[in-house]
């Protein structure tokens, strides 16, 4: 390769770029090509590398174009090969191919027009190969125009358009650029056709301004309707751009141009259905770029390019400026329509400055001052102030000086025009004139004249004087302290005037006591005024009042940034015009603006003067003055402004004046420079320069001079005022100097006294408003945290200084914009107090109560942290202090569960602490012990019952026990409390939603011990408030299992006192027949039902352990209140002896207790219930099993019986008693047990059976037989009857009447002989006393079973 | 990956670094820059911003702040943008520094004051190139939620663009596609270089 000569090289370059087979590979070689060809000078190898245009990658054959193009530029004399190339490429189908021949076009283009004009300057003849380029660039350049405007191919059009402008700027002389043409050969930076003076060989100027005006003509055309319906949204951007770009450099096409840019309907600019904002931008860009123009040509569009921009803006922010600019114009237009000065120039400041001042963020056009007004907001703390100062040195600033000083001198010319006016105003000027002309003797007459005018006219007057002022008398230092330069319509030359003289001209205005009233009256007003409109004029309104009030600010921007005043000035009194015609009363307006700019300032300077007097000797007095002083010359300020702005060095004078007095009234200098009374125009300010902590220490001054007015101000009727100047100053300040705290003291000092609430209020909304405008990422961070410590300080003080009872914590939360969640958190130690601060608990109720009452209302009134508030509440409702718990408790469940929004969350809420309960049985019980005092302590609330047993007739008794005071403490008694506080909760909802109590049952098979017992203890409240709900019917329909007891307790508690209804006792029998065949359940209803389901039942009644037996008994016996008892006494027994063991499958045993249960109960079975059930039983067949047996009891318990028993025996013995063995034996026992009366009924048994009996009963024979022995019984005895007793003699047996007999006997003595050797048996051991009879009742029950 | 892009806000912090870390990882060629006169970061209160001039190192501006305070600029996130501005480039750059950068095809701005500061500025260069350059703006607030979502939106954006053939041809399309999309507002101006 080396080896080779460059051009085979290059040759070889264009083969390998031909055949690689891919992009990059092809670019590669193409490069070093592009290098070599551009310095070789060889025709063939560029025609030959030509032919890589082919290629079918599109990247390869824009970099080919470019090639090409580079080399054109370098070697002009190739152009006749390379332009009809170029042209070709211009439809090439790749548009990023076709475009790079346009830009090589323009190129070209733009060089070889260079080369031909500078030729031409100075040769009469140009060289052949550059007139056939220039005719080749020519012909170029038609087709490029082709494109530019055919329709469609869009992307490539874009770049035509462009290329059209490009020539459109190069046809037309730069009214910027030199117009000498640069020496020959030359360097020169920017072409500029002015050069071409006629004689040019080729270049005729005025041809080529006719085509570049026709081509002009062709891209309005574009913009013109129809046409633009038809161009894509970016060749509507694009075009507006290039024309706008013409217009900007070429001023001489703005009567062309921007008629057609304003005609241009944005939203006209429909593509593809939807209205695109990119074109109105560009659009409202290209207008700010045009009003920025300060040629001469431009100035006419202003009005008209303002409204648009008006129109366009909506809300925007240059609508804000806009009005007032307009309005200024056009109170000033009414007067005089003949004056086009002021109309002219007002504009022609105004716009600029305003938009650019004002405006800072849209404005397009100057973006290092735009910067600058940025750092103007930014808080460089010592930026604000003195912007300039500060940023002198940078490069942004010396341009913006010098932007701001063309304007000013743009402006000078049209101020010098049309003097010659001839309105009223003008004549009414030139009288004053005359008059003042005269000296001191017309002094009356001007009195006269000045008192006989309208005080608008008067106004029209001063305004229309003001531009006579002489523009830079201000600048020479003056020494004449006391002369007045002041130039009057009408005598042209400066005529000076003694002070005395112009002191009383300046009196005027002191002689008019009522306008100075109203101005005092009206400053407020506007002030109420300004404050609807957008909150930027409101801001500017006060900054100008705390400028003014402070002075400083004002006074030393004044001194350092000249050329800033006039903006500035503008900006307020378009503020002031821009308010001022909303009042109903525009002759006051007039009034004000009629003041002469010096006379107030002197007049509030003599009243400066005084307080400063006064001050010093007694600052009591300085609160008061200092309100007036402050609404003084925060008028004074605002009223010299609005004249202010019709001359640009006029003004600075009575801002001067303004800086001297308060510059005086802060750093309490003497009071020397004040002694005259007119301190008007010209005097030295003697400018003080502060350091920074004597400004910081002002600053801080004043604020806490604002702070401290608050009486004075709320007499007056300011304290909205106020409120806002305070808010707004807070966040303007640095923040050393802490005006937060400043203001947060004075809050809470007297927070009723010093309108706390609405302070704090206005206070946070502004820092609200700051955060929420989001401007960037750190102002809306610091002002959130500003406001977060605000809100909380204040509220902490609040919860901290008030009682409870108080409401303005809870109104601040209201009412506060947003509640951040340290206020929450606030909130949340209110409702849930912690375990530290034990000398708080006293209070702590009433707090909670508090704390929950404000969560409450957050909660109904900001939906938006609802659940935020939800949580508090909740988290307090679980609080292990039983007294904020049962508060929190009722908010939760009488408040907010019936909300239907939150319903779900708080039943979650409550369920899962529920369920904690038995997943953390465990841990929960370490838990409890770690915090062991606070338990302790809360046990003397929490009386613990746990002994009572979990079910038991006496549950009634639970709740009234709570708060009884209790020495038997169980140990378990600080789970329960910790389980209570996890139930409390639910059992509340419960009552509320009674389908919730189901989830208690589910639960309690699993629950421990401890458990079980809160829930026992909760029932009887919980169920007596629920009642028999269907929700608790159904639930107790379908108990789940392992839940009896608790079934229990609940139909217990719902029975207990009152009468169950009958979906109830339905409930409950349908569940005892189907699902739960457990007699218990029925034991709590046994009262209620009738009384043959009573009967039916009774077995397994009886059935039931002792205990539970007796219970239920003593329901049956009890009945209930108003249907009376469902068994009788007797009934029950009764009931108890028909059972039959065998046939019930109950154990005999059971029955046989149940029998001793009731004889145990002898005031309910009395003797008489006793006579009544035997009397009952013996008509029986057959006898009850255990009849003898409950005759003996009954003789042991009642003896007074025993008459009616021997009654009882007689008749069993005519029931022939003997035939039931165990009777029999039972007979015989109760007959031993009640000798002698029973011998009668002994005696009355068949010989047979009473043979059996005395040999069975050994004991008895011998009192039987001396008993029959008395005569007047043996008498009556019948034979056989003593032949067994012994009476007789024995041979009578064989008699054959008692033989029939016999054999009976023998048989029935035959059996019970073996019966009777058994139970002999077991009486020969027993004694005749009652005591044993008893005691042989369960051996002989035992032996029965 | 076609085009050469570019992200601008105003500080070169935030919603341009989130967007330029994001559009690195996926093999962007991108760069970033603000627009302001400074590089402000959040201070200890409102009106006391961290301000930096472009060209400082985001490490030295790490260790700065976390000198001064590191638990607040921990909290709000300012610490944590930093550290990860640093691993994406050295130090923030400013738009109307970028002349010697080169030429971008496309344009992303965050904010409306930036988008016209940006356009302002290549209105004002010299339009030698004669290249077309896409500005587009994508409105997003300045916190780091939104800096993400927006990074998002311009990564689904630029590769639309990337997928178009030409997208002088279609940016109307696209625009209004992503609008209907999205219910975001486009800005978008074509400017040259």
């Amino acid at each position: 390769m080396m080896t080779m000569n460059p051009r085979e090289n290059l040759a070889s370059l264009i083969n390998s770029a031909k055949s690689a087979s891919d992009i990059p590979s092809k670019l590669e070689p193409l490069r070093q090509l592009k290098r070599g060809l551009i310095q070789q000078h060889d025709l063939a190898l560029v025609s030959e590398s030509l032919s890589l245009l082919s290629d079918r990658f599109g990247p390869v054959r824009k970099f080919v174009t470019e090639m090409i193009g580079e080399i054109g530029l370098k070697h002009f004399e190739f152009l006749p090969e390379i332009v009809p190339v170029l042209i070709t490429v211009l439809s090439d189908a790749t548009p990023a191919v076709a475009r790079q021949a346009i830009t090589c076009g323009i190129e070209l283009f733009r060089s070889i027009l260079e080369k031909v004009a500078i030729q031409g300057l100075y040769s009469s003849e140009l060289d052949s190969s550059l007139k056939s380029s220039w005719s080749w660039v020519l012909t170029l350049k038609e087709k490029i125009y082709s494109v530019a405007f055919q329709t469609g191919s869009g992307g490539t059009r874009l770049l035509a358009l462009k290329f059209v402008e490009a020539v459109i700027l190069l046809y037309t002389p730069d009214p910027n650029g030199s117009s000498e043409p640069p020496p020959h050969d030359g360097k020169f930076a920017k072409f500029n056709i002015s050069w071409l003076r006629g004689g040019h060989p080729i270049l005729n100027v005025g041809d080529l301004s006719i085509e570049a005006s026709q081509r002009l003509g062709l891209l309005l055309d574009q913009l013109r309707f129809p046409t633009v319906k038809s161009l894509s949204n970016s060749m509507i951007v694009v075009l507006i751009n290039s024309l706008s770009t013409i217009a900007k450099q070429r001023p001489a096409f703005y009567g062309r141009i921007l008629p057609v840019l304003l005609g241009l309907d944005p939203s006209s600019s429909v593509v593809n259905g939807m209205r695109v904002s990119a074109a109105k931008h560009a659009l409202k860009n290209a207008f700010l770029t045009c009003l920025k123009c300060t040629h001469s040509g431009a100035a006419p569009w202003r009005d008209r390019l303002i409204g648009a921009l008006r129109d366009m803006e909506g809300g925007g922010l240059t609508n804000q400026a806009i009005p007032e600019v307009c309005k200024i114009n056009g109170s000033l237009g009414e007067g005089k329509e003949d004056s086009p000065v002021i109309k002219e120039e007002k504009p022609t400041i105004k716009s600029c400055d305003v938009l650019d001042v004002n405006l800072g963020s849209k404005r397009a056009g100057v973006p290092d001052s735009s910067d600058l007004a940025e750092d103007e907001n930014v808080p460089g703390k010592r930026v604000r102030p003195t912007p300039i100062a500060s940023e002198e040195l940078t490069r942004e600033s010396e341009k913006n000086n010098t932007m701001s000083q063309d304007d000013v001198s743009s402006i000078g010319p049209t101020t010098s025009r049309g003097d010659g006016d001839n309105g009223p105003v003008q004549q009414l000027v030139a009288m004053f004139g005359a008059l003042v002309a005269q000296g001191e003797k017309a002094v009356g007459s001007l009195e006269i004249l000045i008192s006989s005018i309208s005080a608008d006219l008067l106004a029209e007057v001063v305004m229309a004087n003001m531009r006579h002022l002489p523009p830079n008398h201000l600048k020479g230092e003056g020494g004449e302290e006391s002369l007045l330069n002041m130039t009057i319509v009408g005598s042209d030359s400066k005529a000076k005037y003694p002070p005395s003289f112009v002191a009383d001209v300046l009196s005027l205005s002191s002689t008019f006591p009522p306008i100075a009233s109203l101005l005092n009256a009206h400053w407020s007003e506007s002030n109420d005024i300004v404050k609807p409109c957008d909150e930027k004029e409101d801001v500017v309104a006060e900054a100008d009042s705390v400028l003014a009030c402070d002075g400083l600010d004002h006074g030393s921007e004044n001194a350092l940034l000249p050329t800033d005043l006039p903006a500035s000035s503008v900006v307020s009194s378009g503020m002031e015009k821009g308010c001022f015609p909303i009042s109903s009363d525009i002759h006051d307006v007039g009034d004000l603006e009629s003041e002469i700019p010096g006379l107030d300032s002197s007049a509030h300077t003599d009243g400066l003067s005084e307080t400063l007097v006064t001050s010093s000797m007694a600052s009591t007095d300085l609160e008061e003055a200092s309100q007036e002083q402050v609404t003084s010359l925060g008028q004074s300020t605002l009223k010299l402004l609005p004249s202010m702005s019709t001359d640009k060095s006029e003004e600075l004078s009575p801002k001067a004046a303004v800086t001297d007095v308060s510059s005086l009234v802060s750093s309490t200098a003497t009071s020397v420079g004040l002694s005259s009374n007119f301190v008007l125009p010209k005097m030295s300010a003697p400018v003080v320069y502060l350091d920074d902590e004597q400004k910081d220490y002002l600053q801080k001054m004043a604020f806490i001079r604002i702070v401290e007015a608050y009486r004075q101000v709320a007499v007056a009727g300011g304290s909205q005022v106020r409120f806002s100047l305070l808010a707004y100053l807070g966040v303007e300040f640095p923040s050393e100097l802490d005006p937060w705290k400043l203001l947060q003291k004075h809050i809470l000092e007297d927070y009723m006294g010093h309108e706390g609430h609405e302070l704090t209020l206005h206070v946070l909304y502004r820092l609200y408003g700051e955060q929420a405008e989001d401007r960037d990422f750190f102002s809306s961070t610091t002002a959130a945290s500003e406001y977060e410590n605000f809100l909380l300080t204040v509220a902490e003080t609040l919860r901290d200084s008030f009682p409870p009872s108080d409401k303005s914590l809870s109104r601040l939360l209201d009412e506060a914009p947003d509640l951040p969640k340290s206020v929450l958190k606030l909130l949340e130690d209110m409702c849930s107090p912690g375990n530290c601060d034990k000398a708080e608990e006293l209070q702590s109720g009433d707090r909670v109560t508090q704390g929950l009452s404000a969560v409450w209302r957050l909660i109904m009134l900001r939906p938006s942290i609802r659940d935020a508030c939800l949580k508090v509440a909740l988290q307090s409702a679980v609080h292990h202090l039983e007294e904020v718990r049962m508060k929190a408790i009722r908010l939760v469940a009488n408040k907010l569960y019936p909300i239907s929004s939150i319903a779900k969350q708080i039943e979650d809420f409550a369920k899962e602490t529920l369920l904690s309960v038995i997943s953390g049985d465990a841990t929960e019980r370490t838990d409890a012990e770690g915090s062991v005092t606070e338990m302790q302590k809360d046990s003397y609330l929490e009386k613990p019952v746990d002994e009572h047993p979990s079910v038991s007739v006496n549950s009634k008794d639970i709740s009234s026990d709570t708060h009884q005071s209790s020495t038997c403490q169980s140990v378990s008694s600080l789970s329960v409390s910790e389980v209570q506080r996890c139930m409390s909760l639910y059992f509340a909802l419960c009552t509320k939603k009674h389908s919730l109590f189901r989830q208690i049952f589910i639960i309690y098979k699993s629950t421990s011990k401890t458990v079980k017992q809160a829930v026992h203890r909760q029932i009887p409240i919980l169920v007596r408030t629920m009642g028999s709900s269907s929700d608790l019917l159904e639930i107790i329909s379908d108990p789940p299992s392992g839940s009896k007891n608790l079934l229990m307790q609940v139909l217990h508690t719902l029975t207990d006192g009152t009468i169950p209804s009958s979906e109830l006792l339905f409930t409950i029998r349908k569940l005892y027949d189907s699902k739960l065949k457990d007699i218990e359940i029925l034991i709590p209803v046994l009262p209620f039902l009738p009384k043959d389901e009573v009967k039916l039942i009774f077995p397994n009644v009886v059935n039931l352990p002792l205990d539970k037996f007796q219970a239920a008994l003593a329901r049956l016996l009890q009945g209930s209140s108003h249907s009376g008892p469902v068994l009788t006494p007797a009934e029950v027994l009764i009931a108890i002896h028909g059972i039959d063991p065998d046939k019930d499958e109950i154990p005999l045993k059971k029955v046989t207790d149940a029998c001793n249960a009731c004889f145990e109960q002898r005031q309910i079975f009395t003797q008489q219930v006793l006579a009544k059930v035997l009397n009952q039983l013996v008509e029986q067949i057959p006898l009850p099993l255990l009849f003898m047996r409950t005759v003996l009891q009954a003789i042991g318990a009642f003896p007074a019986l025993v008459e009616f028993i021997m009654e009882i025996l007689s008749r069993l013995v005519s029931k022939e008693i003997w035939k039931y063995p165990k009777l029999w034996v039972g007979f015989l026992k109760c007959a031993l047990l009640t000798k002698p009366q029973s011998f009668g009924v002994l005696l009355k048994l068949p010989p047979a059976q009473l043979e059996s009996a005395l040999t069975r009963t050994a004991a008895l024979k011998a009192p039987l037989i001396a008993h029959a022995s008395q005569p007047n019984i043996r008498s009556s005895l019948p034979r056989s009857v003593l032949v067994v007793l012994g009476l007789a003699p024995e041979s009578q047996t064989s008699n054959p009447a008692q033989t029939g007999v016999a054999p009976d006997s023998q048989n029935s003595s035959q059996v019970q002989t073996s019966q009777a050797q058994t139970s002999q048996a077991q009486t020969g051991d027993t004694g005749n006393s009652d005591k044993e009879v008893v005691t042989e009742k369960s051996k002989e029950s035992s032996g029965a079973s | 990956m076609k085009f050469r892009y570019a992200m601008v806000c105003s500080s070169n912090q935030n919603r341009s670094m989130e967007a330029h870390s994001l559009l690195k990882k996926q093999g962007f060629d991108v760069s970033s820059y603000g627009t302001g006169a400074h590089v402000k970061l959040p201070g200890p209160s409102l009106r006391e911003p961290n301000v930096y001039d472009f060209g400082t190192p985001y490490k030295h501006m790490f260790e700065d702040l976390r000198r001064k305070d590191p638990e607040l600029y921990k909290r709000n996130g300012i610490l944590p943008m930093l550290k990860r501005n640093s691993s994406v480039k050295l130090a923030p750059q400013r738009w109307q520094e970028n002349a010697a950068d080169g030429s971008f095809d496309v344009v992303f701005a965050f904010e409306e004051k930036v988008f016209d500061m940006v356009v302002e500025d290549l209105h004002s260069r010299d339009h030698a190139l004669m290249k077309t350059v896409l500005v587009i703006n994508l409105e997003v607030k300045d916190n780091h939620e939104e800096a993400a979502i927006g990074a998002r939106l311009t990564l689904d954006l630029c590769q639309e663009i990337e997928a178009a053939e030409s997208w002088e041809d279609s940016i109307d399309d696209i625009i209004a596609t992503f609008e209907k999309q999205q219910r975001r507002k486009l800005l978008y101006s074509i400017s040259f270089y």
